[in-house]
């Protein structure tokens, strides 16, 4: 029988992932050979310089991308020549994500947003899933703001707003892409707090792409990319830990 | 989910035109039929009670053919506008044909609203054009029902066409990948060239099909008056392939166009700009081109009928006697008429050239950044929208000279009891109010745009988002 990644308690798998644009003398790549497993209920953060292929690897961790060789997991899921049907009905049900330009619906307010993965999904929340969000309006301090459309709102609610929205339906695995990269200092430490209490607290697993050295020292593992392949697994670090071996990777270079 | 429907005001225009179009027509030709029957000379001749509805019927069809275009071409801009949105609600876990669905019934709801509202209007303005025609003395007072089932007709067909042009025009959300709502990191998919091998086979389908059928009309149009919904039928197929190969057809003309505005670098980026993306310019041309072909058509087939009529009042002027005045009435309200299709084309037009501005931001942006000054660049929108508009006139001036003389050859051709070649009317004064006309649509299309254009700042074009 063939071990499954979640028998190895992993919330998501890549294997010998690559990622090739172009072809010829022009050929880029962005990811050369990268394996690795997401732990269930961890915060991992995925660090790395500008072009190291952070997003690359996260797009394509959330079925947004295809790879040009490898494979993906999501779960026991093997999500990487699904189609686009099946990754639509994956994306709504099993993924969350967070961004940093926020992303939510103009037209919607914040009810409508958080509700929307519902919505999509053409079901109203149970009663169960009704009582868990009403706890995240309450943990995220969006009680009062319920009625309110994003414009309305400052950044860091907004941001607040986005990840209720990543949590509603309870996913596999939230994508957190640069999630303090619009938001001053305070705001962004609070984000990210609340990011890690949601792993800590509920066992929510959650990939944050950063090159913030601030916001990767709040995750629990710390995954280093440059030039497309993983250059060192730590666990929880502080901040001048990670500073200086992003340092030491920019200055080999 | 709450839709932003403000993008579609201009599908909702365009119905509501096409409504108050086909509405108006059925009340007015039924209020001339009236009129005719009751006339002691006219009365006597059933053909021009046999003519009047088809004559009708072939305008309404022609204005809701034009809507649909239109309206097809509105949707692909707006969803041009709205890919960031579709974007992030894939990324979410909305399907494409969800996302689609939704732009398909948006279309629905505005072409019902467009359809309800038109048939208002085009009571009330069927009304007042009888009280005015009574009046006058133009027409004597008639004895018509207003209340009239007939009338719903268009207006179902212009819901059902705005339903089915919006999907049609809708098939860009296909093409819009998840991926795009996360910005900057990744660019905007390219129009997919595969598809249009299917497409320009379809077209050269299309346009040998409706010739023969086009030719067919003509043929059966020199014994009977049916030819021309045959031939209307062969027009509306080879139109189809023209506009459907518009990217081919298009470039070309748009060239040659380009030329004639010299060599200044405003004029040159702005050729360079109406050839680069020909999926944009034909977008943008196609519904003047439309506009234009249905005006020419429309001027030349009456020049042709009016040279008919004035050789049988020449041969035989006390059977004709009053015949003049009736012509020269229904040309004058058909000409009106006629106008409101140009209008709905023009409504294209405009729309699609301020939404391809307000999609080029960052490139304006770009281009002040290099130096290019806010007047320079107000020049080179204004050459832009001169160039479309040229192309798109001149286009439509020959397909609608063709088209022109098969309507009239197939309407006309036996309708004097054997068959005979309809020699081509050239109606020089509605070509010299077209180019006037295409002038000022350059102006009035390009006055927002510039004025937008002149407002980027260079910064734009330096900010990633």
């Amino acid at each position: 029988m063939q071990i499954q990644p979640s028998d190895l308690g992993l919330i998501a798998r890549v294997a010998a992932l690559g990622k090739r644009y172009g072809s010829g003398a022009g050929q880029v790549t962005a990811l050369d050979d990268v394996s690795l497993g997401l732990r269930r209920g961890e915060f991992t953060a995925i660090m790395g310089p500008s072009g190291s292929g952070k997003s690359t690897l996260m797009h394509i961790m959330a079925g947004l991308d295809t790879p040009s060789s490898g494979q993906v997991w999501l779960g026991d899921t093997e999500i990487t020549s699904l189609p686009d049907s099946a990754l639509t009905v994956l994306r709504r049900r099993r993924v969350g994500f967070i961004f940093q330009s926020f992303n939510l619906v103009p037209t919607l307010d914040v009810r409508g947003n958080v509700l929307l993965p519902f919505e999509l999904d053409g079901r109203k929340p149970s009663l169960d899933e009704r009582m868990w969000i009403e706890e995240l309006y309450e943990v995220l301090g969006l009680k009062s703001r319920l009625g309110h459309r994003p414009h309305e709102l400052s950044g860091g609610q907004q941001q607040r707003v986005a990840i209720a929205r990543a949590l509603a339906t309870r996913p596999d695995l939230v994508f957190a892409d640069e999630p303090t990269g619009n938001l001053d200092s305070r705001t962004g430490r609070e984000v990210l707090g609340l990011l890690a209490g949601a792993s800590a607290g509920y066992g929510q697993s959650i990939a944050m792409v950063t090159h913030d050295p601030i916001a990767a020292s709040h995750a629990d593992r710390i995954l280093y990319l440059a030039d497309g392949r993983i250059v060192r697994d730590a666990g929880r670090s502080t901040p001048e830990e990670i500073a200086s071996f992003m340092l030491s990777m920019e200055t080999a270079a | 989910m709450r839709a932003r429907l403000k993008d579609q005001i201009p599908t909702l225009l365009v119905a509501l035109l096409a409504g108050t179009f086909g509405v108006l027509l059925l009340h007015v030709t039924g209020m001339l039929a009236v009129a005719i029957a009751a006339d002691s000379v006219t009365g006597e001749s059933d053909t021009v009670a046999l003519m009047l509805p088809v004559v009708a019927w072939v305008f309404i069809v022609i204005a809701i053919y034009v809507s649909a275009v239109v309206t097809s071409n509105t949707v692909a801009t707006v969803v041009a506008g709205r890919t960031r949105l579709i974007a992030l609600l894939r990324l979410i876990g909305s399907s494409a044909r969800a996302e689609r669905g939704r732009i398909a019934r948006e279309g629905l709801a505005v072409g019902f609203a467009g359809a309800a509202a038109g048939v208002l209007l085009g009571t009330l303005a069927a009304f007042g054009l009888e009280r005015v025609a009574v009046a006058t003395g133009v027409m004597p007072a008639v004895d018509y029902q207003y209340l009239n089932v007939s009338v719903l007709l268009p207006a179902i067909a212009v819901v059902l066409t705005t339903w089915l042009a919006s999907w049609v025009g809708s098939r860009r959300v296909l093409r819009v990948r998840p991926i795009e709502a996360i910005g900057q990191s990744v660019e905007s998919g390219r129009e997919e060239l595969v598809r249009r091998r299917g497409r320009n086979i379809a077209a050269v389908v299309l346009v040998v099909l409706g010739t023969a059928l086009l030719a067919a009309g003509i043929v059966v149009g020199l014994v009977r008056p049916e030819g021309v919904l045959i031939g209307l039928l062969g027009g509306i197929l080879s139109f189809s392939g023209v506009v459907l190969a518009a990217h081919v057809v298009m470039p070309p003309v748009l060239r040659l166009v380009g030329r004639l505005f010299g060599r200044s670098p405003a004029a040159r980026i702005a050729a360079e700009n109406a050839v680069r993306n020909p999926e944009r310019a034909s977008r943008m041309t196609i519904g003047l081109v439309i506009g234009v072909t249905l005006v020419t058509t429309f001027s030349v087939t009456m020049e042709s009928y009016r040279a008919m009529i004035h050789a049988a009042i020449e041969a035989q002027p006390e059977v004709f006697a009053g015949v003049e005045g009736m012509l020269n009435v229904t040309i004058a309200i058909f000409a009106v008429l006629i106008g409101f299709s140009a209008l709905i084309a023009a409504i294209g037009m405009v729309n699609t050239l301020s939404l391809s501005v307000l999609q080029r931001t960052r490139e304006l942006g770009l281009l002040r950044a290099l130096g290019f000054e806010a007047r320079q660049l107000r020049g080179m929108i204004v050459a832009e929208a001169a160039a479309l508009t040229v192309a798109a006139t001149l286009t439509g001036l020959v397909l609608g000279f063709v088209y022109g003389w098969a309507g009239a050859q197939a309407l006309l051709g036996g309708a004097q009891g054997q068959p005979v070649f309809i020699f081509p009317g050239i109606p020089w004064a509605m070509i010299g109010i077209l180019v006037v006309a295409a002038g000022l649509l350059t102006a009035v299309a390009s006055i927002a745009p510039a004025r937008r254009a002149m407002r980027v700042s260079p910064v734009v074009a330096l900010a990633t988002d």
